[in-house]
């Protein structure tokens, strides 16, 4: 390893390696593959090489000998270097000169600046602390000067938000900051806070991703990380375990749940993939993880060629490859990705015992709300036996008023509303009926009945070859008269009295006729019977026509076999829900009325039948039933989850794969076979030294690895300043920045390996300096000279992340849910997300009672469809440790609607009406407070109470609006008394919640 | 990117941050959203390298792969042909899916006849009667090519460049390039199409996401739903009145505490909470479509009345148009035939057809056909042996990477041209192959930019949407 090149004018990390590595290494660089006339400038042996002809890019100490100046100054454009159709741009003059004075200098090459083990840089008095030395000392030869401390309050805020991912509570504020810092780091949240940092890196999520998406129970590991921060595991011993948990000695079931680690990587399991495709790029997920989380590195570039810029070759990768290839995995997704740890998690209880608690309330309100039900039915049921005494008529024959068809087939109806087509049918048809608006006083569902005639084929169903019929779709539309738009009525079920069997699996059940596809539908081919056949369509919701609008059905027969139209139907309504139209069996209507006829008394289990059908009509009911059905289901999830979980975990098979070079990185393209190995650039150890997982993992943490300490300690950084002292986190390499403070990066790499990988220690060691707390507002000069604040004269800036947010209205609230760990919960979200994204094949269904406000760390994770609470995250697909933040009306939106945050307003507003009634002023402050930990200042004091007159002024006049806003997710509207108050103070509050300084690390 | 180029893009970025920062050292600051617009005013004019044809395009996706052999490419010959197996030498060592790998491969001929009638003679499937009437606006791309077999890498390159997912879509490309007309919408919007069918295929949303450009330039994708955006719908008993006050209030605070720190994101903020403002009317605005008269309607079929469905989208995406938003791109799913080829994709074909060819009769009334680019197409095509029984009506097709037929009407592009050819079975291209990505660098073209030198810098690489091997304009198909 060549000495680092720093005395004298030239720095060779600093002033000339970011050229030659922008402009020149993608053809002169370490990858052999695309070097151009044999040059290399990336090492001095290359580029100092006899090239042919007398011809040398450098001459040490002689620049005109060197034939690099001459063509990067070269007008020529054959000449010129970079050549033209390199798209890269002529060097500055600045660029040559140093060039120049470089080689003049000697051209020394020096090691890149992160390839070079760290050590402490001296820091002349005993007292200052390490990390302000290093900012001021960089900051005096800068017309900038520190800022002051931050308002004590804001300090507050701070910290609670970057140690814990909360908002302080109230009790926080005015402790002094030592002891402040001592309390979040020992506080559980702090864990949970870290964790989420190493969630995103990690890839974690609560789904495979692709096509199939299924679910995974790793949920385990993710409380591990959690606890291993709040234990403040060592993070050596942090890093080896999740490599190699299971390769230490009398492993513990936690040890090997760390290696779950390397296991949340997406999987893939689409039908026409080959699984050990899947299982090649796991493998690779797995080094490209290892290499942005730990190292810095873009590995990835090497999957198909060596690097273009670091020091890093095809076969280097390869080699890494080889500790992950041999894993007991064979590519496959789904409860098919083994290995796997049997694990019962020792979170999952509360879960259950909520759950319990839940469905206990539910039942005693279901019991209640049935009590109070009673009465209002018995009458209804006096009613309903009056009129049905003269007769039921079960289902309304509809009249078609027009009958359209669109492939030709002519249809006639008769006096009986019987619709028959004539023979010669088309090969496929749609018929579309519009009917009469039957005298019902809502429609429930309809009633196909198919007839047998004698003009049919065989004396059935229709005029095809072998007389049967198939309808493969059924839509119902409302069309309103001289309005363009129609309204598609919703079918929630069908039932019909035969299912038969059509040529193809598909064509069976008449549940097929509510889909969009032609391959399924309903027929009556193979039943023996050759009478009338029934079939019913539940309305989703019963249906009230209005003045001018008509029912318009259109039964789709698009079968393959041609001519299978139904050749006599009859369509007819009912009023009935429930039962009626759910299935074929006669009417509980119809039975009451042949009982009365009768004179006989209602049998029980009649009563019952009608007692059903009438909750279908009680809104409150079958709200408090479906909520009731919820539970249920939340209740037997908590209870599946506090049962023995399959979590993915590492471990070796007993027949070690072979590892070889993918040519062009493709995965059944086998090059020359490889061993596992280390980066020689990094950390050079002799192949045979390092053949396990679990030695990888110590060299990874090896004192002597130069980036390792260096990329963790940034990215903690990151997570207190918004951006690390590297701002490139994924990119330690030639390509990536130098640090802004290279010598407070290595003081700190070294002290955090000195500490013995102390996590809290090191964040304890940047909070407590002085550049931490400094004010950050930015003057104009600073805003001018350090628009980035590179220099760290101020403090720092920056949109809190969006979990941040959720989980500070939560806490600011009162509303949080602290339990620690678990399985997952599911915050509000718009109703049919997954619905929509996946068809119908998945349904989101937001959690229930206290789980709801639990942290985000918890909210279940969909690959596919991430939380849509959230902005700038991860995404959780592959790793990412960059921090995103951008600024959309989008967010804002989300900000403002989201149910969590009018939850939280809402509560935050009866707090304030219940502690200051009727007093807007005190209300405002006592908001402020809570969320800003300040009072309005005077200027604003105006604003908030000309906003709240306002608001008030229209919710005295409209209570019921008022009522309708404080109904904000599982809360219970405000009584009419505070109705108008709570109202006006949750617009407050809402209002807070959105100001910039709310959502602001400041 | 050229280097004239590229020096005038920093220039004019240099100059508009100049002025910037100068605005906030005199007390004049011009706000950082002030500033992202300025930026993008710089790149879009530093981008736009030649005229441009099209201002806008609409992308009628149709995912999972529509069969080329049934709609656009007929191969009569393969009659005779029908049940033996695809000679080895065609087939040249094609991977095949895990669906009909081991299968012996026996050719399927189309299930269609083919109509011509236009003058151009281009023919169209007869399951597609309303396209085959417009094929004189239209130009075909016959010899389409993709590397990818799986429907998720093959839909992630056709719309990204690259099979893994990461990067941008290509209107988020452009949103970032050349930036909005209208104020008030996004630039980059995308309209699923509604099905009752669950769909094998999910519609992920990195298919429209930014990738590593930031996440301001994400498609948007408008819901049939009450809220057509995410939050967008203020919550009951919040009236618009009380909204609004309430956004006033929080301006003002805000622009005190701009004053107070000298942030000037805060700036970028304010504004950008009055453009959701404007969005919660811009956005129920566009897909009110009761101001629509019946002619539209009937224009583009009976489904059209059914919010939510591929017509009711394409009335939707010509609005879009008419407000200048960038990049219109519907979805529409279920193209995934593997079998009962002819009654599925039918099914599929009635849900577009009329639509389809309605959109561009409705643009050229509108006279907006010239600067407008519709791109029709899937991410793959599908295979000229049957998968199932060939010779019974349960035979579909599996997918297809070799060859795949395309079509695209104005915004600069011939009509009436077919380009490419196949060989006789479909299989390989015979004449001028397209790859996926010499589509991207075409269109691009037609948005008046060369895509060699639209790049973006992420991690120390520079990206473009053509990737890094060699993209071709196809200047035949421009007019």
């Amino acid at each position: 390893m060549q000495v680092p090149a720093s005395s004298g004018g030239i720095d060779f990390n600093r002033d000339i390696r970011p050229i030659l590595s922008d402009n020149c290494f993608s053809c002169h660089g370490f990858d052999k593959s695309s070097r151009k006339a044999g040059l290399r400038l990336d090492d001095r042996e290359g580029a100092t090489a006899d090239l042919g002809e007398g011809v040398f890019a450098i001459v040490a100490g002689k620049p005109e000998a060197s034939a690099l100046l001459h063509r990067i100054r070269s007008t020529d454009p054959d000449e010129v270097m970079p050549p033209p159709e390199s798209h890269k741009k002529a060097l500055t003059n600045t660029q040559a000169e140093l060039l120049e004075q470089w080689i003049a200098e000697g051209a020394r090459w020096g090691a890149h600046w992160s390839f070079i083990k760290p050590v402490k840089a001296q820091i002349p008095d005993g007292h200052t602390h390490p990390v302000d030395h290093f900012i001021q000392e960089k900051l005096q030869a800068e017309p900038l000067k520190p800022a002051p401390p931050a308002a004590p309050h804001t300090l507050t805020l701070r910290l609670a938000f970057d140690l814990t991912g909360l908002s302080p509570s109230p009790a926080d504020y005015g402790v002094p900051h030592t002891e402040l810092i001592e309390r979040y780091l020992d506080s559980p949240h702090y864990g949970e806070r870290m964790a989420m940092w190493w969630l995103d890196g990690a890839r974690y999520s609560d789904t495979d991703g692709y096509q199939a998406d299924s679910t995974r129970t790793n949920w385990p590991w993710r409380d591990w990380v959690i606890d291993s921060f709040n234990g403040n595991q060592p993070f050596d011993q942090f890093t080896i375990e999740q490599f190699a948990g299971d390769l230490l000695p009398d492993a513990t079931p936690e040890q090997k749940l760390a290696t779950c680690f390397h296991r949340n990587h997406m999987t893939n399991g689409e039908g026409g993939r080959d699984p050990e495709q899947s299982r090649v790029d796991y493998v690779l997920d797995r080094v490209n993880t290892m290499g942005t989380v730990w190292l810095g590195l873009t590995l990835g570039c090497t999957q198909c060629h060596d690097h273009k810029f670091d020091p890093i070759s095809q076969a280097d990768y390869y080699s890494l490859t080889a500790y992950f290839n041999s894993i007991a995995e064979d590519g496959r997704a789904g409860g098919n990705a083994g290995p796997y740890l049997k694990y019962r998690s020792p979170y999952a209880e509360p879960a259950v015992m909520e759950a319990t608690e839940l469905l206990r309330q539910s039942e005693t309100e279901q019991k209640k709300l049935k009590a109070q039900i009673q009465p209002a039915f018995e009458g209804w049921l006096a009613r309903q036996k009056e009129a049905v005494r003269d007769g039921f008529e079960p289902w309304v024959p509809l009249a078609p008023v027009n009958l359209q068809t669109a492939e030709g087939s002519v249809l006639s109806a008769g006096d009986d509303h019987i619709v028959s087509a004539a023979p010669n049918p088309p090969h496929q048809d749609d018929y579309t009926l519009t009917l009469k608006t039957p005298p019902l006083d809502r429609i429930t569902g309809l009633q196909l009945e198919v007839f047998p005639h004698p003009s049919h084929t065989g004396a059935r169903y229709s005029h095809s070859e072998d007389g049967e019929f198939m309808l493969t779709n059924v839509k119902v539309k409302v069309r309103k008269a001289g309005d363009t738009l129609v309204r598609d009525i919703a079918l929630s079920s069908a039932a019909a009295d035969v299912n038969g069997e059509g040529r193809y699996s598909k064509n069976s059940n008449v549940s097929g006729t509510l889909d969009d596809d032609p391959r399924t539908g309903w027929t009556a081919r193979k039943v023996e019977s050759g009478g009338v056949h029934r079939a019913v369509f539940e309305f989703a919701e019963p249906l009230i026509l209005a003045p001018g609008e008509e029912l318009d059905v259109t039964l789709m027969q698009r079968s393959l076999d041609p001519g299978r139209l139904i050749g006599r139907f009859r369509l007819s309504a009912t009023n009935q829900r429930g039962s009626a139209v759910r299935s074929l069996g006669p009417m509980p209507m119809a039975q009451l009325h042949e009982t009365v006829a009768r004179g006989e008394n209602v049998s029980d289990s009649l009563q019952a039948r009608l007692f059903d059908q009438y909750l279908e009509d009680d809104e409150t009911w079958q709200q408090a039933s479906e909520r009731h059905e919820q539970v249920k289901r939340q209740l037997s999830e908590s209870k599946k989850a506090a049962g023995e979980l399959n979590v993915m975990v590492l471990a070796e098979r007993e027949e070690p794969r072979k590892t070889h070079i993918l040519l062009r990185g493709e995965w059944d393209k086998h090059g020359a076979s490889v061993q596992g190995g280390v980066l020689p650039a990094v950390l050079d150890l002799p192949s045979g030294e390092v053949t396990t997982r679990l030695e990888l993992a110590r060299w990874m943490v090896s004192p002597d690895n130069p980036l390792t300490a260096r990329v963790i300690v940034n990215q903690v950084w990151q997570l207190l300043f918004g951006a690390g002292l590297v701002r490139t986190p994924s990119d330690f390499g030639l390509q990536g920045e130098s640090p802004t403070h290279p010598q407070l990066l290595d003081w700190l790499a070294v002290e955090f390996m000195e500490s013995g990988w102390d996590v809290k220690h090191l964040v304890r060691t940047i909070v407590t300096s002085e550049t931490y707390r400094q004010d950050s507002a930015i003057s104009p000069e600073a805003l001018k000279l350090d628009p980035e604040n590179r220099l760290l004269a101020r403090g720092a800036r920056f949109r809190l992340a969006s979990w941040m947010l959720r989980d500070a209205k939560l806490a600011a609230s009162g509303l949080l849910n602290p339990a620690i760990g678990g399985p997952p919960v599911y915050p509000w979200q718009p109703p049919g997300i997954w619905q929509d994204q996946f068809m119908g094949r998945f349904t989101y269904r937001p959690t229930l009672g206290k789980g709801q406000n639990r942290r985000t760390i918890y909210a279940f994770w969909r690959r596919t469809s991430a939380p849509t609470f959230l902005f700038d995250n991860s995404m959780r697909r592959t790793c990412e440790v960059v921090a995103r933040r951008t600024n959309t009306p989008l967010q804002a939106l989300t900000l403002l609607n989201d149910t969590t945050a009018l939850e939280a307003a809402r509560c935050l507003a009866d707090l304030a009406v219940a502690a200051h009634p009727d007093n807007a002023t005190t209300q405002v402050s006592f908001l402020c407070k809570r969320i800003l930990g300040r009072i309005p200042a005077d200027d604003e004091l105006p604003v908030f109470l000309r906003e709240h007159r306002r608001a008030l002024q229209f919710y005295v006049q409209q209570p019921d609006e008022a009522v309708g806003l404080t109904q904000a997710g599982q809360l219970a509207p405000a009584t009419e008394a505070l109705a108008a108050q709570t109202a006006s103070a949750m617009l407050i509050a809402n209002l807070i919640f959105n100001l910039d300084e709310a959502i602001t690390h400041e | 990117m050229s280097k004239e180029l590229s020096a005038a893009l920093e220039e004019q970025e240099l100059r508009v941050t100049r002025r910037y920062f100068l605005g906030r050292g005199a007390g004049v600051g011009i706000g950082a959203l002030a500033l992202g617009n300025l930026m993008q005013e710089a790149r879009a004019n530093a981008l736009i390298s030649m005229a441009p044809k099209a201002k806008r395009v609409i992308f009628l996706t149709q995912s999972g792969g529509p069969s080329q052999i049934e709609l656009f490419d007929p191969k009569p010959g393969l009659r005779k042909l029908a049940g033996q197996k695809l000679p080895d030498s065609v087939r040249g060592g094609q991977k095949l899916t895990g669906m009909t790998a081991g299968q012996p491969q026996l050719i399927m001929p189309s299930h269609t006849a083919f109509l011509r009638l236009g003058q151009s003679g281009a023919p169209v499937g007869e399951w597609l009667p309303h396209i085959a009437g417009i094929t004189d606006e239209v130009c075909f791309i016959k010899s389409m090519v993709t590397d990818q077999i799986n429907h998720a890498p093959a839909m992630t390159k056709f719309l990204t460049g690259h099979q893994l997912p990461g990067r941008p879509s290509i209107g988020s490309w452009f949103s970032y390039g050349l930036g909005s007309v209208n104020r008030d919408l996004p630039d980059f919007l995308v309209l699923i199409s509604k099905m009752m069918r669950g769909s094998d295929q999910p519609l992920y949303d990195n298919y429209w996401g930014s990738g590593f450009l930031p996440s301001a330039y994400q498609g948007v994708k408008l819901r049939n739903a009450k809220a057509p955006v995410l939050y967008l719908k203020d919550p009951d008993g919040l009236p618009r009145h009380l909204r609004r006050g309430m956004l006033d209030g929080l301006g003002e605070l805000n622009a005190m505490r701009l004053s107070r720190t000298g942030d000037p994101e805060i700036e970028t903020r304010i504004q950008q909470y009055e453009m959701a403002y404007r969005m919660q009317s811009s956005v129920p605005d566009l897909t009110n479509v009761s101001d629509e008269p019946e002619s539209v309607f009937q224009l583009y079929g009976p489904d059209s009345r059914r919010p939510g469905s591929y017509a009711a989208n394409c009335i939707l995406a010509r609005r879009l148009a008419e407000r200048g938003v960038r990049f219109i791109q519907l979805f529409h799913p279920d193209w995934d035939h593997h079998s009962r080829l002819k009654s599925w994709c039918t099914a599929r074909c009635r849900d577009t057809d009329q639509p389809s060819a309605a959109l561009i009769k409705d643009l050229k009334q509108r006279g907006m056909l010239d600067d407008t680019l519709v791109i029709w197409g899937g991410e793959f095509g599908r295979g000229v042996a049957g998968q199932g029984k060939w010779d019974s009506p349960d035979g579909g097709r599996d997918h297809h990477p070799r060859c795949f037929t395309i079509w695209m009407a104005g915004g600069g592009i011939r009509p009436g041209l077919t380009y490419g050819a196949t060989d006789d079975f479909s299989y390989n291209v015979a004449e001028n192959p397209v790859h996926v990505r010499d589509l991207h660098a075409t269109v691009m073209s037609l948005m008046g930019i060369d895509h060699s030198s639209f790049t973006y810098r992420f991690q120390g690489l520079d990206f473009r949407l053509t990737g890094v091997e060699k993209a071709r304009v196809i200047h035949e198909v421009i007019a």
